[in-house]
């Protein structure tokens, strides 16, 4: 093997990095970047008949309709994945904190318990979701009596935002916790003694330095979140599609490769733009936890 | 990257040499693997891709014993596969077009499309000729079955089973019985009423409603139907589109009504009761699934073997017991009756076998070209939300 | 990307008490303190409802095929967890993908990890973001493309070419979790080590490793949950090649059999000893 070379020519290699990095690198390049590639010439093809192979021909009609045919089903993914990211939010940070602080010695455990869900199919807690939140359960027949007989929870809006929120707790809770967990918590005692309130502290101190954790968790729920397809499928109706569904169908149903990809590159360039925005000020180190 | 680290760089042989060396073979192992679900030893000799819950199970094994595909592997010496990957006829396409379309063979050599999907293999060309002469149990198939429209010749598809699609609904939910395809209209079941996936069951039976035929079928005329469709999916009338799963939302009472297959319905009011199966006054769907040997299969004729094995109505009886749809073959009425018990209830059944007033208030669809096709799939797929 | 319900960012990055909070936290109003407390047990509820579910209706006995509403109790599911055996099948082939794709995920992640710990080369920044990348694009944009690519290729889907999507997404996530792991470390032990005689591939097994050890196995556990978890890239990627999620979502069109809860549970089981295990056996001391 190489490592019994003279370890002199070792220390003075330049290319240990990069034949280290290029095992991982190269498949990324052939499994991540090239098809990219092939998708971006797939949204400029067009098929010749319905059942045939497309062949590319600049064809940006693709993107047009994109946008002419399908605005309405993006600004419908962003909101969702937007709002299930807000509601993330109000969730997770609490009881993040709350394990930060008050979790003592069961921190690990604590934290470890946020993650437990997440070992269970998301489809198969989808599923279950789907049973709890049934039309003739107790709650829901409950709720019914309150609010008119039409009410329902299961094919509506809020089904799928609560499933998209539900999903991806987890990226929100993590990274949160991970920042707080950094900060010295001395501090907040320090602007209590300086005569602060709790609260004061708390937005002066505390949130400031765990916001890089609330971004993170911002990037890991609305992303996942904003190309899901199976909470609209088993929670939503047909008035709750998601941009997703609409790329999985022309797809994996309709064979429509072209509009598929078209659609797909733009929900890319897209979150891209926005991940770019969040790095240029926060820097990549926050996701990587 | 804050940590700067020492600058002897003491692992550069070995981070190269683990870079090159240790992980390429990783790679072709993980490349070089079978492609195949699970190869056993030696390929079988029929390979049937069919869809779920389609077949007789005893003690709820695909090849228990006294089964159909036990019998067969006993009589015949053959080796049978059967899966039951075939979930939906546009996902199934989509998924070996690939294939087919540059002449690469599957792997089943056996599938179960629908009448009309059937169609579109053999328009393509991606349909093998069948074997029929291994098949002499052909002449007990229902006459309505033979040489359909969609295989005029008969030479390219046969018969798996067949079924109604009509509107199925929970009485409780309801609290009334349902008759027409306007009652799933009733602003009291606003939010739920299911529709099919099936694009043809759905529309065919909103069609009919509205007195339009489905013999010769094109987009102009059915775009009144589309419409209504459109606007209660609007109105939020219609809750969602599912394929069979609608069973389940029909069982928890999460639709009041939808629009359903006759077996599944058979099947679901045996242990709930509520659960009813109509043939709306304006008349219902009759469709078939059929069994195809997709281009460039093997051992066809143990296919046909296999075709002529299942057209025995003892042996289509024992299906007919356990899947409860219409059964193509004729003689399993009598074969059921033979069999007592639970299946002897069947034979009685109008949704098993249907009288002549039953049928005359069943229409099938007729072929719908390429070009159609793509019209009435986009403004479905538009309505439902693909 | 980043899978569906995968597995998050780490959980073993967290220590307890790291920086002296524990007893830190005094300040607040008890009354404040208590309402958080209930908030914190409400969550945990609500991340836990749907797993009682799961557990609950292993133990139904369904009248119709789908395993949604109660009918009675049995424990025959659990006297027959393997009944279903498309779904055995199925839950087999999501552990073989699993266990390859993460060890060829391991072993390459981590060398990228330790190349951006320990080197500073040209291009290193651009690699950063390029691991980045992989994680912040949708998955189904990762599914459809790499569809794209294997489609144009003519390449059959099926299992290679699932696992190969499994590697793509879990490299990146290895990487990035296991060169968080690696940023406090000391590389001038490695020094000491060589200069007390020992060979390179001696200092990297009896140094090196163990030091980044921690982070390679929490980079593996989450791996492994993001990989039995993927729904959608796998979904594009997987041809005539179900495996379990997939299995699951392709019976539903007519079952939902309570194997499908049994499986699940076993799964959740293990995970939730293995957990209590190695914060059990992580308390006092950790690196």
């Amino acid at each position: 093997m190489a490592a019994d070379d003279d370890s002199k020519g070792l220390r003075t290699s330049r290319f240990a990095p990069y034949g280290l990095l290029s095992p991982g690198v190269i498949w990324l390049l052939l499994f991540f970047l090239v098809p990219v590639a092939m998708l971006l010439k797939a949204s400029l093809s067009t098929k010749p008949s319905r059942f045939a192979n497309p062949t590319f021909d600049w064809a940006w009609g693709n993107y047009s309709s994109a946008f002419s045919q399908y605005g309405g089903v993006f600004v419908r993914s962003f909101v969702y994945a937007g709002t299930a990211t807000v509601l993330a939010i109000l969730i997770g940070y609490p009881l993040a904190y709350w394990i930060a602080t008050r979790g003592g010695r069961w921190k690990n455990l604590l934290i470890g318990l946020v993650v437990v869900p997440f070992f269970t199919s998301y489809l198969i807690r989808t599923i279950a979701w789907s049973s709890i939140l049934a039309d003739q359960n107790a709650v829901v027949s409950g709720l019914r009596q309150v609010f008119g007989e039409d009410f329902r929870i299961l094919a509506t809006p809020w089904a799928v935002i609560g499933g998209l929120t539900y999903n991806f707790m987890s990226f929100m809770i993590l990274p949160i916790y991970v920042s707080l967990e950094k900060i010295d918590f001395r501090l907040t005692e320090a602007a209590a003694d300086l005569g602060s309130t709790t609260w004061g502290a708390f937005r002066k101190v505390v949130l400031p330095l765990s916001l890089p954790g609330v971004f993170a968790g911002s990037l890991l729920v609305f992303i996942p979140a904003a190309g899901d397809y199976l909470n609209a499928r088993y929670l939503g109706s047909p008035k709750t599609t998601m941009i997703g569904t609409v790329v999985q169908n022309k797809f994996l149903v309709q064979f429509d490769y072209p509009q598929a990809a078209a659609l797909s590159i733009v929900l890319m360039v897209i979150i891209t733009a926005m991940v770019l925005v969040y790095s240029k000020f926060l820097g990549t180190e926050g996701l990587a936890v | 990257m804050t940590n700067r680290v020492s600058r002897r760089r003491f692992m550069t042989g070995t981070g190269a040499a683990v870079g090159g060396l240790v992980i390429a073979p990783g790679i072709l192992a993980a490349c070089g693997g079978g492609d195949s679900a699970d190869g056993g030893s030696g390929g079988p000799d029929v390979y049937f891709d069919n869809w779920t819950l389609y077949i007789d199970k005893p003690d709820g094994k695909l090849y228990g014993k006294g089964g159909t595909l036990d019998e067969f592997q006993t009589a015949s010496g053959k080796k049978v596969k059967y899966v039951e990957g075939y979930n939906d006829n546009n996902e199934y396409f989509a998924k070996v077009q690939p294939l087919l379309s540059t002449g690469k063979p599957i792997a089943p050599n056996v599938i179960a499309p629908t009448f009309w999907m059937a169609g579109r293999y053999i328009t393509l060309g991606w349909a093998e000729k069948l074997p029929l002469s291994k098949v002499p149990n052909a002449k007990n198939l229902l006459t309505s079955l033979q040489k359909p429209p969609a295989d005029p010749t008969g030479e390219y598809s046969l018969p798996w089973q067949s079924g109604m699609a009509g509107i199925a609904y929970n009485q409780k939910v309801t609290g009334r019985p349902i008759t027409k395809v306007e009652d799933l209209w009733d602003p009291a079941f606003k939010g739920k009423i299911g529709m099919l996936t099936e694009m043809r069951d759905t529309i065919g039976l909103i069609a009919m409603a509205q007195g339009i035929d489905l013999d010769k079928p094109t987009y102009d005329k059915f775009v009144p139907a589309f419409d209504v469709l459109q606007e209660q999916v609007d109105k939020g009338q219609v809750r969602q589109f599912t394929g069979n799963d609608y069973v389940d939302d029909l069982e928890q009472g999460n639709y009041a009504a939808c629009i359903g297959w006759s077996g599944d319905v058979v099947q679901l009011s045996r242990s709930n009761p509520d659960i009813k199966f109509v043939i709306p006054e304006s008349g219902g769907t009759l469709w078939f699934d059929t069994m195809i040997v997709p281009k460039g299969a093997s051992n066809v004729d143990a296919v046909g073997e296999w075709m002529n094995f299942v057209y025995d109505p003892a042996n289509a009886a024992r299906i007919t017991a356990e899947v409860q749809y219409i059964s193509p073959v004729q003689g399993v009425q009598d074969e059921l009756r033979k069999l007592g018990g639970d299946a002897a209830t069947l034979a009685d059944s109008q949704l098993l076998f249907p009288d002549a007033t039953t049928l005359a208030n069943l229409q099938s669809w007729g072929n719908l070209d390429e070009e159609q096709e793509q019209k009435f799939d986009e403004r479905f797929n538009e309505i439902s939300g693909g | 990307m980043m899978a569906e319900g995968a597995a998050p960012p780490v959980f073993a990055e967290a220590e307890p008490g790291r920086r002296g909070s524990d007893k830190a936290v005094r300040a607040g109003s008890p009354w404040g303190r208590r309402l958080l407390t209930a908030f914190a047990v409400c969550v945990y509820i609500y991340l836990f409802l749907p797993l009682i579910n799961i557990v609950v209706f292993t133990f139904n006995s369904p009248k119709g095929r789908y395993n949604l509403s109660w009918d009675g109790f049995t424990l025959d599911n659990w006297l027959n967890p393997f009944a279903d055996k498309e779904l055995t099948d199925a839950f087999g082939r999501s552990l073989q993908v699993a266990v390859v794709s993460i060890t060829i995920a391991l072993v390459m992640g981590s060398l990228i990890a330790i190349a951006l710990a320990r080197y500073r080369f040209t291009g290193s920044k651009v690699t950063e973001v390029f691991l980045v990348l992989p994680l912040t694009t949708p998955e189904i944009v990762l599914g459809a493309s790499l569809y794209q690519l294997f489609l144009g290729r003519n390449v059959t889907l099926g299992r290679s070419t699932v696992v190969i999507a499994h590697v793509m997404f879990c490299v990146s996530f290895v990487a990035l979790t296991v060169k968080a792991r690696v940023r406090g470390f000391d590389w001038s032990l490695e020094d000491a080590a060589m200069d007390l005689g020992a060979s390179p591939m001696r200092t990297f097994w009896k140094v090196t490793f163990p030091l980044i050890l921690p982070g390679i196995m929490a980079a593996a556990l989450l791996s492994f949950a993001l990989s039995m978890d993927d729904y959608i890239i796998t979904d594009f990627t997987k041809g005539e090649f179900a495996t379990f999620p997939i299995q699951v979502n392709n019976a539903f069109r007519v079952s939902f059999p309570p194997q499908v809860n049994v499986l699940a549970t076993i799964v959740l089981v293990v995970s939730v000893l293995l957990l209590v295990l190695s914060s059990a056996r992580r308390r006092p001391g950790t690196v």
